[in-house]
């Protein structure tokens, strides 16, 4: 078992980590646009009696 | 609960027929199977890989015909030619090199993501992060390097230890692919 997966990470985060890194090692030209695929966003809707419930504020 | 099925008894002639027949659907079988290892090693000997190479933002290839694709995994680095057994692997941070023929050869730094190798002798690399290797800039490379060795030396928890120490073998594998 490697040490990450010991410490309770797994692939997903390890290949986050490392995903980062390597965008921020790319030429100065292209790290901005690359930078913006750090953060990623969903946006979750829950449905009841077939209508959208709103978001409780 | 018993539930049974009650079936009509079936006179001597009409289970040798049932008998006959099944017979015969298993040779047909049988038969059929032959055929399709036949086609299949008829297949694999004139493969070409069909190799595809993406990542969420770009694609590299699809579905081109290469040589040999040079890939680096858990399970240790290793080279794929046309007939590879079929595989699946996960990749860890290094340098991917694609021989498209015998004259040329690109290489890119994949972060991480999945190698897949099927019977058909199509092979899909899909990773979180590709890029060529003529776009990383080795002065960032060098202060990451330090950085992350400096936050494995911070780091005060199991888990944060672990993250550092994950950051750190990447810049490692990127100093090394620039160097070699």
């Amino acid at each position: 078992m490697t040490f990450w997966r010991e410490a309770g990470l797994n692939y997903v985060r390890y290949s986050q980590i490392c995903a980062k890194i390597v965008r921020q090692c790319l030429k100065a030209d292209l790290r901005e646009a690359a930078a913006k695929r750090n953060e990623s966003t969903v946006k979750a809707v829950m449905w009841k009696d077939g209508k959208p419930v709103p978001a409780a504020k | 609960m018993h539930c049974g099925i009650v079936l009509p008894r079936l006179d001597e002639e009409v289970a040798m027929s049932i008998l006959r027949s099944a017979t015969k659907l298993h040779a047909s079988v049988r038969q059929c199977a032959r055929l399709v290892t036949a086609a299949q090693q008829q297949r694999r000997g004139y493969a070409d890989m069909a190799f595809t190479f993406a990542s969420p933002v770009t694609v590299h290839y699809e579905a081109a015909k290469v040589k040999q694709i040079d890939v680096p995994s858990f399970s240790g680095s290793f080279g794929i030619l046309p007939d590879h057994v079929p595989l699946l692997a996960v990749l860890k941070p290094g340098v991917i090199t694609v021989h498209e023929d015998d004259a040329t050869s690109k290489r890119f730094f994949v972060s991480s993501g999945s190698v897949t190798v099927n019977d058909d002798s199509s092979v899909q690399i899909l990773a979180e992060e590709a890029i060529a290797m003529e776009n990383i800039d080795a002065q960032a490379v060098r202060e990451g390097l330090n950085k992350a060795t400096a936050e494995v030396n911070a780091a005060s928890n199991d888990q944060a230890k672990a993250e550092a120490l994950i950051g750190l073998e990447c810049y490692e594998a990127l100093q090394k692919a620039i160097e070699g």
